[in-house]
């Protein structure tokens, strides 16, 4: 019988568990997030590094390909720590454009279009709602850092001559943990940011600033001040320091500014409780009917 | 049981006392929520819907507290909000299912009772159509369609002709009229109309600055002051007035043969016309005025002082 011959009744059947309502709107969010032409060329584009990444492994463990392209030598390049490094930091700026992208998809339509009252008048929670939303995030984030990064890494495992994965698992630990670490930093920033506008291009711009401003103001401070402790505001900065010792990669990132790990976990811990504060007073500034 | 209950609530939003101390129960089965702006009604509703915790006393709906039971309570209420609020970017079937699913329904259940609570609204043909394309009636519309699509046990709805035009007004008033009827489901309704919650409600909560000002049964509101009439007779005006009071009415004569009266419940409106054409007297107009719900917002906002602290219907 077709649905619109159907009289309206009311469900009398099972429900789903309470906690399943969080990947209920994770499932939307996914979809609003694919919804556009823009994620999927963005998500395309943040694939290429890795792809590119692919080849110079399958170059440097292939002699007879690196001669075939006219380099007889021992080894194109190295792979590792480095090597992995170099992949962990070029593709987390491509994370960061990719969040600038799809968190204001996620909150500013709900905020343009005042759907906070309805959404939280179902049984899901303030809490339930934002992390909804940020498993979308981390998850969109992940496809582009720490999993192509573990798919390189086993690559790497497959092709090498000689035993390598046991050697260098320091590698595979430290890209997912730093990789993990930058995502759910810049998952929490984008959302939070994005809560404070209602406009999604405004939104994207919040975010490139919320990056870059504070790494600008905390080079002043050091200039000005002659510390180091300025350095604190400048979160890729922090993050390529804190991947550096997770991977064990050594001269590739030279600075005369070191900061040790307790001083950027705490600033980590910081910005991520600001972050939570800023959403949860600009959720629940939007949650209810004013009348 | 009754539906809601209110035990000395009071809520605070900041230092601003925005409920003081209401207590009541409302048991119809079509509540109206009146009140002047500012006078905590839609304070009220998210109360019960658990966004505010009280400060002093409880709420409870269907014997839940409405804050430590929210997620409960949520389950079993459908909420229309007074302004637009929707996700724009979604097609109107798409939008329904997503609240369905966010309520508890499984997903292919959302998908079939979003479909079907569409239609019985009057969106099916529209259901595709991404909602911000809708007309202001259709955005109505589809607010209810998602309040009914997990069938809830009580619907709130906020204003929910605001912005309608006469036509979309009437088919919205059909519609909660025919959910009132159906009787599954509990309505409380907040307007600003009175028209909407006379047409709409069996009971009726006011309030005034946070408290309750009057709540009483509509119907036996009216019943109890729905004797009272005025005539104008042409004719043996003394000896008609003496008949109807040997009827059992209590009766006054005016001048130019205008009679005021009240009518006892087993008189009806024909025995006084039997009366008049057995003693030829020519009843020209005849005024029964009955309690409007205009009168009984009136007299709230005037005697809310003098209520008792409890009232119950």
């Amino acid at each position: 019988m077709s649905v619109y011959k159907h009289e309206y009744r009311a469900y009398s059947g099972t429900v789903t568990p309470a906690w399943t309502r969080v990947l209920v709107v994770a499932r939307y969010g996914f979809a609003e997030a694919w919804s556009s032409k823009i994620t999927i060329g963005l998500l395309i584009v943040c694939l290429v590094p890795p792809l590119v990444a692919l080849f110079g492994i399958y170059l440097a463990n292939n002699p007879l390909a690196r001669a075939l392209i006219g380099n007889a030598g021992p080894r194109t390049m190295g792979v590792d720590a480095n090597f992995f490094f170099g992949v962990l930091q070029v593709q987390s700026w491509f994370a960061v454009v990719l969040a600038s992208w799809i968190a204001p998809r996620l909150i500013t339509f709900d905020l343009a279009d005042n759907a906070l009252p309805i959404l939280l008048s179902h049984p899901i929670s303030r809490f339930g709602y934002i992390l909804g939303k940020y498993l979308v995030l981390f998850g969109m984030l992940s496809v582009v850092t720490w999993v192509p990064g573990l798919l390189l890494f086993a690559y790497q495992t497959y092709s090498s001559a000689q035993p390598w994965a046991m050697s260098h698992l320091q590698i595979a630990g430290g890209f997912f943990v730093g990789a993990a670490l930058w995502i759910a930093l810049l998952s929490i920033l984008g959302l939070a940011l994005s809560s404070l506008v209602k406009w999604r291009g405004v939104a994207t711009g919040i975010i490139f600033a919320g990056v870059f401003v504070p790494a600008g103001i905390g080079a002043i401070v050091s200039g000005v001040l002659r510390t180091k402790w300025g350095f604190l505001l400048n979160l890729p900065f922090m993050m390529s320091l804190l991947w550096q010792r997770l991977l064990g990669a050594k001269g590739v990132f030279v600075s005369q500014v070191s900061l040790n790990n307790e001083a950027i976990v705490i600033m980590l811990v910081l910005v991520c409780l600001l972050c939570a504060a800023i959403l949860n007073k600009r959720i629940r500034a939007r949650e209810v009917v004013r009348g | 049981m009754s539906i809601i209950e209110l035990n000395g609530l009071e809520v605070r939003l900041g230092n601003r006392l925005v409920l003081d101390g209401l207590t009541g129960e409302l048991r119809g089965c079509s509540i109206g929520l009146l009140g002047p702006n500012g006078a905590g009604k839609s304070t009220l509703i998210n109360t019960l819907l658990g966004f505010h915790p009280s400060s002093k006393g409880t709420a409870s709906v269907f014997g839940l507290d409405t804050y430590r039971d929210r997620a409960q309570i949520r389950r079993q209420i459908g909420y229309m909000p007074e302004n637009d609020s929707f996700i724009g970017n979604m097609s109107g079937v798409h939008f329904v299912r997503y609240m369905a699913e966010l309520a508890g329904l499984p997903s292919r259940q959302a998908l079939e009772h979003a479909h079907e609570a569409l239609f019985y609204v009057g969106l099916g043909e529209v259901r595709y159509r991404k909602v911000n394309s809708y007309s202001l009636g259709m955005k109505q519309l589809i607010k209810l369609a998602q309040a009914l699509a997990h069938g809830p046990k009580l619907l709130i709805l906020d204003e929910p002709t605001n912005g309608l035009d006469p036509i979309a007004r009437q088919r919205m008033i059909q519609l909660i009229n025919e959910i009132r009827k159906e009787g599954s489901v509990h309505l409380l309704i907040s307007s600003h109309l009175l028209r909407d919650i006379d047409e709409t409600c069996d009971e009726v909560l006011i309030l005034k600055r946070g408290r309750i000002a009057e709540l009483c049964n509509i119907e036996a509101e009216r019943r109890s002051n729905r004797s009272f009439m005025e005539l104008e007779t042409v004719g043996t005006t003394e000896k008609f007035s003496s008949s109807v009071r040997e009827l059992g009415c209590e009766c006054a004569s005016f001048a130019g043969g205008r009679i005021k009266l009240v009518i006892p419940d087993h008189i009806e409106v024909r025995d006084l016309y039997v009366v008049a054409a057995q003693q030829g007297v020519q009843i020209r107009r005849m005024n029964q005025r009955r309690d409007s719900l205009e009168d009984i917002f009136l007299r709230a906002m005037d005697t809310e002082s003098d209520r008792p602290p409890h009232v119950g219907v």
